[in-house]
């Protein structure tokens, strides 16, 4: 196992989130990823922004009532186009 | 017109387009914070796309679409702005001012004070900010593909992405809600 420094963790700091987020290259994603075994307090980060991402989805409303009835209405629209009904005289 | 469907298969606006329907409504509704106008932006789009599916080369239908969504946004948001205002102050500040604020922290059903706080401090954010947590976070969307919805660079998804979170967890080691340094 690897014994990081202090500047491992404030690298792993700034690309944390990214990392999180799946948005890093996988040499980076691997370095993060040992790092966060290692690293007691850059391990709490990671926990708390986890948390942080899963609240917030959490937190979402749920599609449902005008939102699926509007997505349906979507979808129906849709199914005319394609079937000839329109769109004649809607173009911007 | 786009060519019609073989018979051996879906089209390709029922295989790329009819898919994202959910996910270009949610993000209309993201820009546009109104039911209606969210669904008439889907339609427009859908018309757009319709007619521009031949020229489609299949790749990121996701992106192809949202950059549709995001361009003809504008253009409404243009002819609103002009009829609104008589000296527009600019898209941007436009989009701003259409936009409500995001639903109180009361609204928010929520049962743990964690998820309590994340929600008020979600609500308390710059709309720029929250608007690309909504769309990474909850509409699961990558970096670039939000910023293929917004029209801005993807970095600066991130850096907004990235400092709404801190704020969000500024509040919470704030109100004693980040773990601590004891045995995990």
């Amino acid at each position: 196992m690897v014994r990081l420094s202090r500047s491992e963790c404030h690298q792993v700091a700034k690309v944390l989130q990214s990392y999180l987020d799946g948005e890093v290259e996988p040499a980076t994603s691997s370095m993060v990823a040992a790092h966060l075994e290692t690293c007691r307090k850059c391990g709490l980060e990671a926990s708390t922004y986890r948390a942080i991402k899963a609240a917030i989805a959490a937190g979402a409303p749920e599609v449902s009532g005008p939102e699926s009835d509007a997505v349906e209405r979507l979808r129906m629209f849709a199914d005319g186009l394609e079937q000839g009904d329109g769109p004649s005289g809607h173009d911007h | 017109m786009p060519s019609s469907a073989p018979d051996d298969g879906p089209s390709p606006f029922d295989r790329y387009v009819v898919p994202e329907i959910p996910v270009l409504y949610r993000v209309a509704l993201s820009l546009t914070r109104h039911h209606a106008d969210a669904e008439d932006l889907v339609q427009d789009t859908l018309i757009r796309a319709y007619r521009a599916i031949d020229r489609f080369d299949g790749a990121h239908p996701r992106a192809w679409l949202l950059t549709i969504l995001r361009h003809t946004h504008l253009n409404r948001v243009r002819v609103r702005s002009a009829v609104l205002l008589a000296d527009g102050d600019g898209v941007a500040d436009t989009l701003d001012r259409l936009g409500s604020p995001a639903p109180a922290a009361e609204e928010v059903v929520v049962s743990e004070m964690f998820e309590g706080v994340v929600a008020e401090a979600l609500a308390e954010l710059p709309e720029k900010h929250r608007q690309v947590v909504q769309l990474v976070d909850i509409e699961g969307m990558s970096y670039q593909e939000a910023a293929d919805a917004i029209g801005i660079p993807r970095g600066t998804v991130m850096s907004r992405l990235h400092r709404a979170r801190a704020r969000i967890r500024s509040r919470l080691a704030a109100a004693g809600l980040t773990p601590r340094k004891r045995g995990m």
